[in-house]
């Protein structure tokens, strides 16, 4: 009985040196873990958001950017996110010129650290980790009008950005309506948003941050990103391509009908999921044709797929003023479950 | 339908031969007797024929107040309607009770100034200055107004002054952010022989807003870079015979000149909105002829000005009205019909309607009777308008006011009224390529309302003036552009709109002393009620974004002779940004200070007033979720030589 107590003391002890320890640790991390969902919000509202959902939950937790940084907001479209270094870099896009950001937070906590700003960030697309605390954000430069044929600033810009000193170092010209970025080995290959018209693939030295070679493609260069195999896949109009980067060769070419949508890597990335004509499809990397098999009867405002549990994520956006739904599937396309979410889902991370 | 057109001008030619009777007293509030011959009614008729609902005119005090400001800016401080702002000297929109944008009859001199192909009116373009009164039609109006009036009507007139002989107005405003504003005005009268008498005014304004804030976020919202170029001109004249007759030329030009991010030469936007009005009006005792001439332009563009997207809309208007007396020689009951018809002929040209020319006609048809008694008024409406292919239902209303308590000290009004509105579909509803719908049918409301007015004169110096409203407003058919079918428009909500409005007012005067508050306090639920799809579960029984349940707003002030001190504050609640009311703006309160005094310089009086504007620094967040600016000055100087005060 004594021995009993004295354990059971001993345990208190424990127990109260841990809880001790624990309140000295460093602030929790709620975001470690789980798929960041990146809401455009709806355009002239400026009101996208970034909510979180933790992988095995139902309920998304929302806007956390505001939920760490209560009396900040973010005052933009969400159009893209990263986790660089130990830090998230969330891409802000704002109606109105000179008011674009990125917003750089602490990627556990979401509490924010620096904002880079215009003149150095006008319509940030998307940021890619060049090396450690180095990051590159394609932005497109401020948009003329659109009927005129200069929305897209000819040539948009690609941000060098050193996330110690929390500057933009360096603005690389790149081409037209530059978008989405891969990093292979020291080499990024840089392309453009279909809607610019520029057919320039560009290939950029990470270590010189120098255009090095600019390549001609038939359609606007849409980056897909690198197959199991090191590949590159690119959407170029109503093709699919697949280029060995190093010799930057045309291995292959998948003609569609008509132009998919939302073309995203499986986890194993041996497989496309892809909207096409209001419906989702699959097709294996090994195809040697565009006829990819119907997982889902519908289609989605963008794709993502969990590489940890090969979820697909589909985004449903009833309107841009109410909040849209998550969709959620196995691999096969059976329905899982829907979460709601907040205005205009358009982006997954997966972390 | 030609039979109903033929049988209508039968009915006019009746109407305008029909024999002469006797004009009648204004209102019930109106206890003393006026003389007839001279002072014929001439308020319009939403003031007259709507009994039983809310009417609010502004004094001119306030008006005096907001000689510098918009709009926007007095109706907020004064009334419950909630504005949709997009910042400082931006496009501005109205919710007057829970309803849309499209839903306030904007009336100027008594013709619909909304422009046609939004439906809407930029409060923001519409400086105080341009009109000389005021007043604001709370509830449905489409019986009296025609279509726009489902939420409430705001009324602004010229008014002659037949006392002046001639005087100038001078005014500059220097204003924080340097912001600066100058008018310009005249106005003259004479005698022009036996018969007939003269008064004019001619008032020009300028309003630069360069909005050069020494900040350019706070507390992390950015402020918007824009600019505001305001200019406009109005010229009022007045005829009026010693018989009563009267001749109206009433002109209002304005040109609203916004540039946003004008830093920017590729991202700059610029918006420029210009109107002409233009209306003449013939007004025996019992008749009255109007015509008139709007044309709207709005042109924007992008980065290059020089070739801006384009949009001219011309209206035609002519509306005759004739009053009976129906039972004349009764000294204690008036017995009065007014039926009225009224012809606009629309032409517009848009870039977004495909930049062809496109023509339609709308006719109303109208009767108003309104019965007064010591005790009863009584107004009982029905309208027809028939627009080319979109026909709107036909729209009556009843109205009652009872006066309960009718003591020397204080009286109690009861009033109670139903009344339909509608609202035919704007241009761009109908004819925008792609998106608009050419069978789009008119919205329908039905407004139900009911309240108590009491009026107390303690003593000749402590007056209370007290007023409680409740309303039931349902919009059905309302136009909803509809994102699950590409933002096509289509008639796909219903819309319920209740509230409470309580307002008092208590002036105390003595010993040179005067001081008054004004106090106003209304609650505002408005929401979508109808399931149309899956999705709109999630909105059912929401409130309505940018309609902020609860709203106040307090004004006192302290005069001793020649110097006035005011304080105005205005408190709304939150105001939620999405259908779903997950997002939301945080409630506000607004205060601005105003200290005047009329002083003489030599022999011309001038009115110095100096402004502190949002005096807390309260953070007010912009549709566009813009910081708009903090605390801020002005210093106005109105020189008006020789007055009449």
């Amino acid at each position: 009985m004594k021995k009993q107590s004295t354990k059971g003391l001993a345990l208190i002890v424990l127990a109260l040196s841990v809880w001790n320890c624990k309140t000295s640790d460093p602030e929790p991390t709620p975001y470690e873990s789980g798929v960041f969902i990146l809401n455009s919000g709806n355009f002239s509202d400026n009101n996208g958001t970034v909510s979180f959902l933790p992988r095995g939950s139902q309920t998304a937790l929302t806007d956390i950017f505001r939920s760490a940084n209560p009396d900040l907001t973010l005052s933009g479209g969400m159009q893209g996110y990263a986790d660089i270094s130990g830090k998230g870099l969330i891409l802000v896009d704002n109606s109105t010129a000179g008011q674009d950001k990125v917003e750089v937070v602490e990627a556990g906590t979401f509490k924010t650290r620096f904002t880079l700003k215009s003149p150095d960030i006008e319509n940030p697309r998307q940021a890619i980790q060049v090396g450690p605390n180095r990051a590159y954000v394609s932005c497109w430069d401020v948009s003329g009008d659109f009927s005129k044929g200069t929305f897209y600033k000819d040539p948009g810009y690609i941000a060098v950005v050193d996330l110690n000193s929390s500057k933009v170092t360096k603005k690389i010209l790149a081409v037209k309506g530059v978008e989405r970025m891969v990093l292979v080995g020291t080499e990024v290959f840089v392309g453009s948003t279909t809607y610019s018209g520029d057919k320039n693939l560009l290939i950029v030295d990470a270590n010189t941050d120098e255009v090095k070679q600019r390549i001609e493609f038939s359609a606007t260069p849409e980056l897909i990103g690198l197959d199991f195999d090191g590949k590159l896949w690119i959407l170029a109009g109503k093709d699919l391509v697949q280029i060995e980067p190093a010799t930057r060769a045309t291995i292959k070419r998948l003609t569609f009908a008509t132009a998919p949508s939302n073309v995203t890597f499986s986890a194993d990335r041996k497989r496309f999921y892809y909207n096409l004509s209001g419906k989702t499809y699959r097709l294996d990397n090994t195809s040697t044709t565009a006829s990819g098999s119907q997982i889902i009867a519908r289609t989605f405002n963008t794709l993502g797929v969990d590489p940890q549990t090969k979820t697909i994520y589909g985004a449903v956006v009833p309107s841009y003023k109410q909040a849209g739904y998550v969709v959620r599937y196995d691999e096969g396309g059976t329905l899982i479950d829907s979460v709601k979410v907040e205005i205009g889902p358009s982006g997954f991370y997966f972390r | 339908m030609q039979a109903l057109r033929w049988w209508v001008l039968g009915l006019f030619a009746g109407v305008l031969t029909g024999q002469r009777s006797v004009a009648q007293t204004d209102s019930l509030r109106t206890t003393s007797v006026v003389s007839l011959s001279v002072v014929t009614v001439r308020a319009i008729a939403p003031e007259r024929f709507i009994a039983g609902q809310k009417l609010q005119r502004i004094d001119s005090t306030t008006l005096l107040q907001f000689q510098f400001g918009s709009l926007t800016d007095l109706l907020t401080f004064n009334t419950p309607l909630a504005f949709k702002n997009y910042g400082s000297g931006q496009l501005a929109t109205v919710s007057f009770r829970g309803t849309s944008a499209n839903h306030t009859a904007v009336l100027w001199n008594g013709i619909n100034i909304n422009q046609p192909n939004l439906g809407q009116t930029d409060f923001s373009t519409l400086p105080v200055a341009g009109f000389d009164l005021l007043s604001v039609q709370y509830g449905a109006g489409g019986c009296v107004v025609g279509s726009d009036a489902v939420g409430g009507s705001v009324l602004l007139s010229s008014a002659p002054d037949w006392k002046q002989k001639f005087s100038v107005t001078l005014g500059q405003q220097l204003a924080s952010f340097q912001n600066y504003q100058t008018q310009l005005g005249i106005r003259y009268g004479t005698k022009l022989g036996e018969n007939w008498q003269f008064s004019g005014r001619s008032f020009g304004y300028r309003h630069q807003l360069n909005n050069t804030y020494p900040y350019q976020e706070r507390r992390g919202y950015f402020l918007e870079p824009s600019t505001t170029a305001q200019r406009g001109l109005v010229q009022d004249l007045f005829f009026r015979h010693k018989s009563g007759k009267q001749i109206s030329v009433n002109a209002w030009l304005t040109d609203n000149d916004l540039i946003i991010a004008p830093q920017d030469p590729i991202a700059r936007e610029r918006t420029r909105t210009q109107s002409a009005r233009f209306l003449t009006t013939y007004e025996a005792n019992q008749l009255s002829i109007r015509m008139g001439w709007i044309r709207d332009l709005i042109d924007y563009a992008k980065e290059d000005f020089s070739g801006p997207s384009h949009t001219e809309t011309d209206r035609l208007i002519s509306r005759v009205e004739r009053e009976f007396n129906l039972w004349p020689g009764h000294q204690s009951v008036n017995l009065n019909l007014r039926v009225g018809g009224e012809w606009s002929h629309y032409r517009t040209r848009t870039d977004g309607y495909g930049g062809r020319l496109i023509t339609e006609n709308r006719q109303d048809l109208y009767a108003l009777l309104r019965l007064q008694t010591n005790r009863w008024l009584v107004s009982a409406n029905v309208r027809q308008a028939f627009v080319t292919r979109f026909n709107p239902p036909l729209t009556p209303s009843l109205g009652v006011e009872y006066k309960l308590v009718q003591r020397s000290i204080w009286n109690v009004i009861a009033k109670s009224s139903i009344g339909y509105s509608y609202r035919v579909p704007t241009l761009n509803e109908r004819y925008w390529l792609v998106l608009g719908n050419p069978d789009q049918r008119p919205e329908r409301g039905m407004n139900i309302e009911g309240g108590l007015a009491a009026t107390a004169a303690f003593s000749d110096q402590l007056k209370l003036t007290a007023e409680a409203t409740a309303y039931h407003n349902r919009v059905d058919d309302w136009a909803y552009w509809n994102p699950t079918k590409n933002y096509h428009v289509e008639n796909l909500q219903l819309v319920v709109a209740r509230g409470l409005e309580l307002t008092t007012t208590l002036t105390y005067t003595r010993n040179g002393w005067q001081a008054g508050l004004r106090a106003g306090y209304a609650y505002t639920r408005a929401s979508q009620e109808r399931v149309y799809d899956t999705y709109a579960q999630d909105v059912v029984g929401k409130q309505l974004v940018y309609v902020p349940m609860h709203t106040g707003t307090f004004n006192v002030y302290v005069q001793r002779t020649k110097t006035r001190l005011t304080v105005q504050t205005q408190t709304s609640s939150r105001r939620y940004v999405t259908f779903d009311n997950t997002q939301f703006f945080k409630g506000v309160t607004l205060a601005n200070v105003l200290l005047e005094h009329l002083m003489k310089l030599g022999p011309v009086p001038v009115r110095v007033q100096g402004q502190a504007n949002n005096v807390f620094d309260a953070l007010a967040i912009s549709a566009k979720r813009n910081a708009l600016p903090g605390r801020n000055w002005a210093i106005n100087l109105i020189i008006n030589f020789p007055s009449n005060t």
